[in-house]
């Protein structure tokens, strides 16, 4: 159990099973789990019946949680962050958290910082610009 | 985190199955059996999005059932060590709290809230700065690390803190 003692997201550990997985940020599993809901509904009399817990739970979760509703706001969503040479992980932590400054940033991905990827402040705080930009457009 | 990946199982049929609805079979027993379950090493299969590839089928001797190995596409939940994330409280107590984020249970032991946070007790438990401007209770949203998983065969149990810069409340139900 070597590599579960090693796992450790903010380092960007999380095996690389993940790591080379896609990634989806709350806002896009909304829109997967809502039209998988929308089929189910159409498909079953009883679509309540047919979901498992953690379908319910999830759905629930993400639609609590998404920060942007619009699905083409959230492709450029993805489309910005992914000018910054993030890896797929932390480019969903950042547009599921939304953070504010750039020293925010860092401390809910703190593996932007240490991979060398010249990803400097300046670098940082325009992203977050960049970000919350759309969101007021939203 | 969410994550689209491809998994493989091998599913087993009867022969009774077998017809031109092969196939719409195989895949609504695929989604029957894993979509809901929980391992170790992938997390929670929330859904099946697709269905990649199902490959040639083997007779297993004796029964005449089929197994096919099919290749699926799937959003599974996998929380991390270290990862960041918001949750929702579901129980306060004098030991913590539990919060919820999507399939996953997350305890937060009183160590792991700041020291000048109180457990007041009552109809509607809490935990509160002494000057009553940040609270903790049910249905309040926060924003925490986990810090460590337990992995069972069914279950995946974590443990966060929101001892750390930029986490805790993000809303409370009451404002």
């Amino acid at each position: 159990m070597s590599a579960e003692e090693e796992e450790n997201a903010a380092e960007l550990k999380i095996g690389d099973e993940f790591l080379k997985a896609k990634c989806l940020m709350n806002c896009e599993v909304a829109i997967i789990l809502d039209h998988k809901y929308e089929q189910l509904q159409q498909t079953s009399e009883d679509p309540m019946n047919q979901m498992s817990q953690v379908f319910e739970k999830s759905l629930q979760y993400v639609k609590r949680f998404s920060r942007y509703k619009n699905p083409d706001t959230v492709r450029q969503v993805r489309e910005i962050l992914s000018r910054y040479q993030l890896a797929e992980f932390e480019l969903c932590v950042l547009g599921n958290l939304c953070p504010e400054t750039v020293e925010e940033a860092i401390a809910m991905v703190p593996s932007i910082r240490s991979r060398g990827r010249g990803l400097d402040d300046d670098a940082i705080e325009k992203m977050l610009h960049d970000l919350s930009l759309i969101k007021k457009f939203d | 985190m969410f994550f689209h990946i491809v998994l493989e199982r091998n599913m087993q049929l009867h022969p009774r199955h077998f017809g031109r609805d092969l196939r719409p079979k195989l895949v609504s027993k695929l989604m029957k059996d894993v979509e809901g379950t929980c391992s170790g090493r992938h997390g929670f299969i929330v859904a099946i999005t697709g269905v990649e590839n199902v490959g040639n089928g083997l007779i297993r001797d004796g029964t005449g059932f089929v197994t096919f190995p099919v290749k699926y596409q799937c959003v599974v939940f996998r929380p991390f060590k270290g990862e960041i994330l918001e949750a929702v409280v579901t129980m306060v107590n004098k030991m913590g709290f539990f919060a919820e984020a999507g399939p996953v249970q997350i305890f937060v032991s009183n160590h792991l809230i700041p020291d000048d946070m109180e457990f007041q007790s009552g109809d509607m438990p809490n935990y509160t700065t002494s000057d009553g401007s940040v609270k903790i209770q049910k249905e309040s949203e926060v924003r925490l690390k986990i810090i460590g998983t337990r992995v069972d065969a069914t279950e995946i149990f974590c443990i966060g803190t929101i001892k750390d810069d930029f986490l805790g409340v993000i809303s409370d139900p009451t404002s």
